[in-house]
């Protein structure tokens, strides 16, 4: 039996501050354990929060780049339940005002183009973390207070590509924007998707799972496909799905029960007492739109415009770091796609992308720029500067180490003519070879000039000038 | 279950972490019939069209704070008052689910 | 001894202990104070400074949900048994740099849930006018401290007139200010949106200077209120023409003992004397009488939400468990007392997304109704007053009141108005009932803390009645 799939996706994304979501305390850095806390995060009695601007600022920022309406008033509410790693008891949220509503992205699909809307954005508080041993659990609140935006889409996606190409998009999007390091396998980008199936054409939707603990694109790939293929053994075999929460097991690829849902859970959401209703500015807000960082489909649709292919300009943009660096690049040389080169596969190969921006990278833009120019103005072959760019990444300055390895290309035309002459004169059977139409003597010969000029002769050049002189030269 | 048995009043301490003896659910119990009476002196009120007041002066604020550190406690105070403590971490006993 | 006779003495050192001494003294029969401090510390830090802070070597009492750094903070609770605090409430830096010198923590009904101070870790707290009776709550050590002339001055707070009431029955002041001008930073709560800083002195002078002292913007308060702290004291003006003042009849009809009418009308008669024009206000009975429903659904709902913190994982009393359910379970269920467990019961019942729209809600709503009443009578008036209680400080196993008498839902409550609007309020002596102490309240228009004090100067020169001390043998 055929099902459709209905697929919805929500996003919590910690946010990169200097302090937590209420309290100054310092967003920690997997630094020694409670460290980064103070009493509003341990939750010590007659404590209350005091809002983050910078988080606001971050939040605005988003909802921006997803095309979400923003509510000008910021409010918060309490949802309220017991767990260890929630030290008030309650979680201070936006329950029944985000911050952003009704926006979208679009991603691409089978049919081309297709919308995924997003229901809500709102700013939220994260918890503690746990650590579970066999008989005790041991906690960490660093974490807890670390600014959150909870993203919540539609279920707009039908198939796991269409799944994954929307938390890639999103986690583009948020990456550029500078809000967080998005990264899944450490937590400052979680997913939990949620899935049904339906008959096609139906109305309805069906009955959903909860699918958390994915911490990477492909798992979210292979949990889809795992979840879709057991649901529709339910169905057909007429057991049909109970509402509940899986969670995805990396080693045996498939999700497992985690909880089932008796009944909703209460949370007895109440406006946050403490937190009077934050009136936003208009012009707040519209300086942080107008100020936005320029987003991934921009980038993408301004290296086509320099002329990159298809190809270079998707793993540049792929990789913010690395078309950050290629951008300084682009600085100090008009040669794009030579740069572009260079930078996907070279730089890549030996830098990893994170770090060209800090000290450990000692490659300055600038530096690879000069070494782009002088390959096309011909100082040296692209074959000598393989032999560059090693000392270039230990941060040696192009001109020097051209220098001191003497490796000058020679585009001198009266020294290569004499090197030529020479050659020509130890050579007489290539010079009957190519009046007799044998091609390989030129080859031949300019390979010759070559190993004299230890590789360093501009082979466009000499191989203009080898031919001229073989024509001139009568066997 | 019927509602307003002291059994009821158990359970729902129970979401609360906390429990109730015999005599103290009987005793919410029992209380909970004055309390209703009280309650439907709210009910006598006409409040269609009226917002709920969730704070006493409703103004709004424009205040939000700078995000630079600030307070933060030494380890040694974030751990002063732990029941049980291991590696400066709290410690509790295994959670499930 | 008032603030001006601290000053004048000047000898923090002597006033310290003798406060200390003082408090030990009456402890036997009072038992109003949960954590004695040794303030020699404190004392030598006055030592380096100039004596010009507004309370400087005043010796003073904290309610004991004052957050205080280093020292005990139990909130009345078991559950915070153990609690050393490791911050200090904003209001605890305020006072330190006044120079004021902390002597004792005081005992308070459960969390500050209460009206009587019977709920306490440590015991009753009783009433120094008459040990047999009840100091009132939940600020009833505070009060009875300074009624006993242990301190001319005790921080408490006022969630639904746990200052107000227990400076009736204690013969003292008793002010809660507007909302939000004290910061509640380190005041560890009962009902966000009604819990107010408060405090008790001997005389209305003082209590202008504690507010001078204690108000401002607090930034870790997001609540708190950005307006300028006057000079209260100094411009304390007691002249009544002019003013008006309001009589709330509901009030007056809900109170029974003739002798409390007596001496209301002959305040009002000597008030009307000195210039006052006394009009009368009805408000809206129904609403008057919905105010301890609308009350307790509305705390108890907030304080349930607030005390999830208390799981004694962090600090506080932990109890063993097989599971971290248990754990918090037992903790929870040896910590809280009976009284607070029934709160919070009845507390979440009307948070349930099923009973919201009927409780929660409902109640909000009628918040809203209530406090537009009062904001309407206060429109016409400068203030409005009635006596704080309908009758003295109650007997300690007293339950003769109906709890759906108007008497009780009126006449002993109305003054949560005050918590539900915000607005100024203060209690100050009004007269002796067979010994036993009487007071009115005033209440008047947000931020209008400067009428509140001189009305109720006015008030106070007109009964005579001010630095009244009872010594307890």
């Amino acid at each position: 039996m055929k099902y459709e799939t209905v697929i919805g996706i929500e996003i919590h994304c910690e946010l990169k501050t200097a302090t937590k979501m209420f309290s100054p305390a310092p967003v920690s850095f997997a630094k020694h354990p409670n460290s980064c806390v103070n009493e509003i995060d341990l939750a010590h009695p007659g404590t209350l929060p005091s809002l983050n601007k910078n988080a606001v600022r971050q939040a605005i920022k988003a909802c921006a780049a997803l095309n979400l309406r923003i509510d000008p008033l910021i409010r918060f509410d309490r949802k309220n339940y017991y767990y260890p790693d929630l030290s008030k008891g309650f979680q201070i949220t936006q329950q029944f005002h985000p911050i952003g509503s009704e926006g979208f992205v679009m991603i691409p699909s089978s049919q081309g183009e297709k919308k995924v809307r997003i229901n809500r954005l709102h700013m939220e508080e994260d918890t503690a973390k746990q650590f579970h041993y066999a008989t005790e659990t041991w906690i960490d609140y660093n974490r807890a207070g670390t600014p959150l935006v909870e993203i919540v889409s539609e279920p707009d996606m039908r198939n796991a590509e269409e799944a994954v190409a929307y938390v890639e998009k999103l986690r583009a999007i948020l990456y550029y924007l500078g809000v967080s390091d998005v990264k899944m396998e450490e937590g400052s980008l979680r997913c939990d998707i949620n899935i049904s199936l339906r008959h096609e054409g139906s109305g309805e939707y069906g009955v959903k799972t909860e699918i958390k603990n994915l911490n990477s694109l492909n798992n979210i790939k292979i949990a889809i496909e795992a979840e879709v293929q057991r649901q529709s053994a339910l169905l057909d075999s007429g057991e049909g799905i109970q509402q509940a929460t899986r969670r995805y097991d990396d080693v045996a690829k498939t999700t497992v029960l985690m909880r089932k849902k008796e009944g909703s859970v209460d949370y007895k959401y109440f406006p946050e007492p403490n937190i009077p209703p934050v009136r936003l500015s208009q012009s707040w807000i519209q300086e942080i739109i107008d100020t936005l960082p320029e987003l991934p489909e921009a980038r993408y649709a301004r290296y086509l415009s320099i002329g990159l292919s298809e190809y270079d300009a998707k793993i540049l943009t792929q990789n913010k770091d690395l078309s950050d660096f290629y951008d300084e690049v682009l600085k100090f040389t008009k040669h794009s796609k030579i740069a572009a080169n260079w930078c996907i596969s070279e730089v890549l190969a030996v830098i990893d992308p994170l770090l060209l921006f800090t000290s450990r990278n000692k490659l300055t833009p600038e530096n690879l720029a000069t070494m782009i120019n002088g390959i096309q103005d011909g100082i040296i072959s692209s074959k000598q500067a393989k032999e560059v760019f090693p000392h270039m990444i230990s941060g040696e300055p192009f001109a020097e180490v051209v220098e001191r390895f003497g490796l000058k290309q020679v585009s001198d035309t009266d020294g290569l003519l004499v090197i030529i002459e020479e050659t020509l004169d130890q050579q007489p059977q290539s010079v009957i070879d190519f009046h007799n139409g044998k091609d390989r003597a030129l080859g031949f010969i300019v390979g010759q000039v070559m190993k004299k000029t230890k590789g360093q002769a501009n082979p466009a050049l000499t191989n203009k000038l080898v031919f001229e002189a073989l024509q001139k030269r009568k066997p | 279950m019927k509602q307003y048995e002291p059994e009821y009043f158990k359970t729902l301490a129970k979401q609360l972490r906390f429990s109730l003896s015999d005599t103290e659910a009987k005793d919410i119990a029992d209380e909970f019939g004055i309390l209703l009476d009280q309650m439907r002196l709210l009910d006598k009120i006409d409040t269609e069209g009226v917002l709920e007041m969730v704070y006493p002066i409703e103004a709004e604020t424009s205040f939000m704070r700078e995000d630079e550190i600030g307070h933060t406690f030494t380890v040694e105070e974030a751990m002063a008052n732990a029941p049980r403590k291991a590696k400066d971490h709290f410690v509790t006993v295994k959670v499930v689910g | 001894m008032n603030f001006n006779d601290y000053k004048i003495k000047n000898d923090p050192q002597t006033a310290a202990y003798k406060a200390l001494e003082k408090a030990k003294a009456v402890q036997g029969k009072l038992n109003a104070v949960v954590s004695y401090v040794d303030p020699q510390a404190r004392l030598d830090e006055l030592k380096e400074i100039e004596p010009n802070g507004k309370m400087h070597g005043i010796p003073i009492v904290l309610k004991d949900n004052v957050n205080t750094k280093g020292i005990l903070t139990t909130a009345g609770s078991r559950i915070l048994g153990n609690y050393i605090a490791q911050y200090d409430a904003t209001i605890v830096e305020k006072l330190n740099a006044a120079g004021a010198v902390l002597i004792a923590k005081s005992s308070l009904d459960e969390f500050g849930m209460g009206g009587t101070n019977l709920s306490a870790a440590t015991g009753p707290v009783y009433n120094p006018y008459d040990l047999s009776r009840m100091s009132g709550g939940s600020s009833g050590g505070s009060a009875v401290l300074v009624a006993s002339g242990v301190v001319p001055f005790a921080i408490g707070s006022d969630t639904g007139d746990s200052v107000r009431k227990p400076a009736s029955f204690n013969g003292v002041v008793g002010f809660k200010p507007t909302y939000g001008r004290i910061s509640r930073y380190g005041i560890i709560p009962y009902a966000s949106s009604l819990d107010h800083v408060a405090f008790f002195t001997r005389n209305v002078a003082d209590a202008a200077t504690s507010l001078e002292v204690l108000a401002g913007r607090d930034d870790r308060d997001m609540t708190s209120l950005d307006l300028p702290v006057e000079p209260y004291r100094d411009r304390l003006n007691a002249d009544l023409a002019g003013k008006k003042i309001g009589i709330l009849t509901n009030v007056l009809d809900a109170i029974h003992d003739p002798e409390i009418l007596s001496m209301f009308n002959g305040l009002i008669a000597k008030l009307k004397e000195r210039g006052a024009e006394i009009v009368e206000i009805e408000m809206n009975q129904d609403l008057l009488s919905a105010i301890l429903p609308t009350y307790y659904i509305i705390a108890n709902a907030e304080a349930t939400a607030n005390h999830s913190n208390l799981d004694g994982l962090r600090f506080g009393v932990q109890k063993d468990g097989d599971d971290v359910d248990e754990v918090m379970t037992n903790s929870r269920t040896a910590g809280f007392g009976k009284l607070i467990r029934k709160r919070f019961v009845i507390g979440s019942y009307a948070l349930f997304v099923e009973n919201q729209d009927k409780l929660f809600r409902k109640a909000q709503k009628v918040r809203r109704l209530i406090v537009e009443d009062l904001k309407k009578a206060l429109s016409e008036v400068d203030g409005l007053i009635a006596p704080a209680a309908a009758n003295v400080a109650p007997k300690l196993n007293d339950t003769s009141l109906d709890q759906l008498s108007s008497t009780y839902l009126i006449a002993e409550n109305f003054m949560v108005m005050g918590n539900f609007s915000g607005c100024p309020s203060i209690t100050v002596p009004l007269g002796y009932k067979d010994g036993l102490p009487v007071g009115v309240n005033l209440t008047c228009n947000l931020y209008d803390e400067q009428t509140t004090l001189d009305l109720a100067l006015a008030i106070e020169q007109a009964t005579g009645l001010s630095d009244q001390i009872k010594e307890v043998a």
